[in-house]
């Protein structure tokens, strides 16, 4: 058995072991703290090759680790982003500590694989709880800066009070159904009585949930940990703990709370989870993208955006069943890629210039060509126009939510949906607007660092994600036939 | 175990923990806490949850309240003696105390189980140390070693956050 879990789990093992490595590597002298983020970046990749060499399908311990072609999917996709972190991370941090500062987002990246790979409540609070762990560190990481500590401490107090709400509902639903594998919760909930209870426990698991995707209004801590936080751990957080947290989501309130489900449809609500995510999806959309207007810093308008687009996402869960969710996973892996991307600008900006408010951005056009295309590639698909993979997703989220009720019962929704994207076209349209119209004021500091081999790195990572970003939305059948097939 | 000598312990832990609340000397306060955990130590034991019993005296009693002692003597903690008692608070919480209690009586004596004596438990042949032991390492083997992951992770998050930056 032993052995079996040991094969099962190799790549979580490769990405424990990587992380011992680089521990000991930034330890040991400053030549060798040279080499962790590359060997760091290697572990990340051997781990993806070992995650395609699992079998198709297998289960452990009663789902505590599951293997689907799903999960295995969303583990290559966390590894991926956890990949580009690093590449962030090379270029941002100052040469202290940084061994730890790798180990941290590697063993942060295994609390992610872990809770898409599981289908057990004690597992998945295990997954959230290492995460959180993790990320609560490297937000506040960055000694030298007070904001990062500010960033560091509202995420911990918000991430920890959140998760003993979820672990005091999973304890309720424990108690009512008396497993925690989710499967098994799913089939004693059609016999057992609705009572509640259950929803008592239910919307307490969901609270921590809808922190972990800055959902509103659990989302106060968002605007100053994006900002705060050191760039790398901030594009982390807003990318790879919240697509694994949305897999999981899908999987807790489809697979676990399936009975429970309700209607959020118009004058039909039926009581369940669908309506406490439709309110948590409307409320999202509303205050993201009317907040996110009146921001001048590019850090917290980006927060204010994932607000906003953690409400969009949520549409697909409230819409249920095998197109919602998939549509979910599609448009979640589309806002992680370009939220990474668009932190890497950030990061280079804020290297050259000293900040990163709104005009910091003046005049990029022209200081640098690449940047301003990147960037515009990114605000353009976050606010969906097409070509671009922001547009599909939206569109397949809109219509799984319209065809998912009879009657169009989620229309009113939607409206609430469209009205924030057009909302939010402004406020995207401004950066950019910033970025190529704006001219550079003479006043802003000279540039701190002038350019090194990193910003060459760093570039290219930049320009494959807005290729990957143009991809999707040019042949996003790519992706999301992949989803489709791995969706049961 | 005899009623006698459940009094004499739940009494024992009842005394202590409100030692622990109305000392004004930290040390006195912790040094209560032990003794309260003893008298829960042996509360367990006569529920023949042995196993329970003895890590709440190893664990609690030994390691954890040691450290919270040598955390408490070296800080300088001689502000909370000189503060004054405020007693319009105290009288809010025992208010609120009682109420709670009043409540939890008022519900457990509605409750249907506590009408009738608790049914003996069934003995197993197998000690409960075995029990625990083979749940860990066989059923909750995975979620066991990535706590020890999580350990990890804090052990890293502390000595990152408060080690003394040298310039």
């Amino acid at each position: 058995m032993y052995i079996e879990l040991l094969k099962l789990a190799s790549p979580e093992t490769v990405v424990v072991v990587t992380a011992l490595v680089v521990l000991a590597l930034g330890l040991a002298n400053e030549r060798t703290a040279g080499l962790c983020s590359g060997v760091a970046a290697a572990g990340l990749l051997f781990a993806v090759a070992a995650v395609l060499m699992l079998p198709q399908q297998a289960t452990l311990f009663h789902g505590m680790l599951v293997i689907t072609p799903l999960t295995s999917l969303f583990k290559i996709i966390c590894l991926v982003l956890a990949f580009f972190t690093v590449i962030l991370a090379r270029a941002d941090l100052s040469s202290r500590n940084r061994g730890e500062y790798l180990a941290l987002v590697l063993l942060a990246t295994i609390g992610l694989m872990l809770l898409v790979g599981s289908e057990e409540l004690l597992m998945i609070f295990i997954g959230l709880e290492l995460t959180g762990l993790s990320l609560y560190v490297m937000a506040g990481f960055d000694k030298t800066d007070v904001r990062s500590a500010e960033a560091g401490l509202k995420y911990f107090l918000f991430g920890s009070t959140a998760s003993a709400f979820t672990l005091f509902g999973i304890s309720f639903i424990y108690g009512m159904t008396g497993t925690t594998a989710l499967a098994a919760i799913g089939q004693k909930l059609t016999t057992a009585p609705v009572q509640p209870l259950l929803f008592v426990g239910i919307v307490m698991t969901l609270i921590g949930f809808a922190f972990k995707i800055a959902a509103a209004p659990f989302h106060l801590w968002a605007p100053d940990t994006y900002q705060g936080a050191p760039v790398p751990s901030a594009a982390f957080i807003a990318s790879g703990s919240k697509v694994a947290s949305f897999v999981v989501l899908g999987k807790i309130v489809l697979v676990g709370f399936g009975p429970a489900q309700g209607s959020a449809a118009w004058h039909a609500m039926v009581a369940g989870w669908a309506p406490v995510l439709a309110a948590l999806a409307a409320l999202s959309i509303l205050i993201g993208n009317l907040v996110a207007l009146a921001q001048t810093n590019v850090r917290r308008l980006l927060a204010y955006s994932a607000v906003a687009h953690a409400g969009y996402t949520l549409l697909g869960l409230v819409a249920g069943g095998r197109e919602g969710f998939s549509a979910t996973l599609f448009y979640t892996t589309v806002y992680a890629f370009t939220l990474v991307g668009a932190f890497g600008v950030v990061a280079l900006v804020r290297r050259e210039t000293g900040g990163d408010d709104l005009k910091n951005f003046s005049g990029l056009s022209s200081r640098s060509p690449l940047l301003a295309g990147c960037m515009s590639i990114f605000m353009l698909s976050l606010a969906g126009l097409p070509p671009l993979a922001g547009f599909f997703g939206k569109f397949y989220l809109f219509s799984a939510a319209l065809r998912a009720v009879d009657n169009n019962g989620l229309l009113w929704l939607v409206a609430i949906a469209l009205f924030g994207s057009l909302i939010s076209l402004y406020y995207y349209l401004m950066v950019l607007k910033v970025i190529f119209v704006d001219e550079k004021s003479s006043s802003t500091t000279q540039p701190l660092n002038p350019s090194t081999s990193a910003d060459f790195l760093q570039e290219i990572s930049l320009t494959v994600l807005a290729a990957v970003v143009l991809f999707l939305g040019v042949m996003p059948g790519t992706l999301v036939a992949r989803i489709i097939a791995a969706v049961q | 175990m005899s009623p006698f000598l459940f009094w004499i312990f739940a009494g024992l832990m009842l005394v202590f923990g409100a030692g622990v609340v109305l000392n004004r000397n930290p040390v006195a306060s912790a040094l209560s806490l032990v003794v309260s955990f003893l008298g829960l130590a042996a509360l367990f034991m006569s529920l023949d949850a042995y196993f329970i019993g003895i890590i709440q005296v190893l664990v609690y009693a030994g390691a954890v309240m040691v450290l919270f002692l040598f955390i408490i003597m070296l800080l300088d903690l001689r502000a909370e003696k000189l503060r004054k008692i405020n007693w319009l608070a105290s009288a809010g919480g025992i208010a609120v105390a009682v109420a709670l209690s009043v409540q939890i009586l008022y519900v457990i004596g509605n409750f249907r189980f506590s009408q009738q004596p608790f049914p003996p438990l069934a003995r197993s042949t197998v000690d409960d140390v075995h029990h625990v032991g083979s749940l860990l390492f066989e059923n909750y083997n995975l979620p066991f070693q990535i706590i020890g992951v999580l350990v990890l992770v804090a052990t890293i998050g502390v000595v990152v956050l408060s080690k003394r930056e040298l310039r």
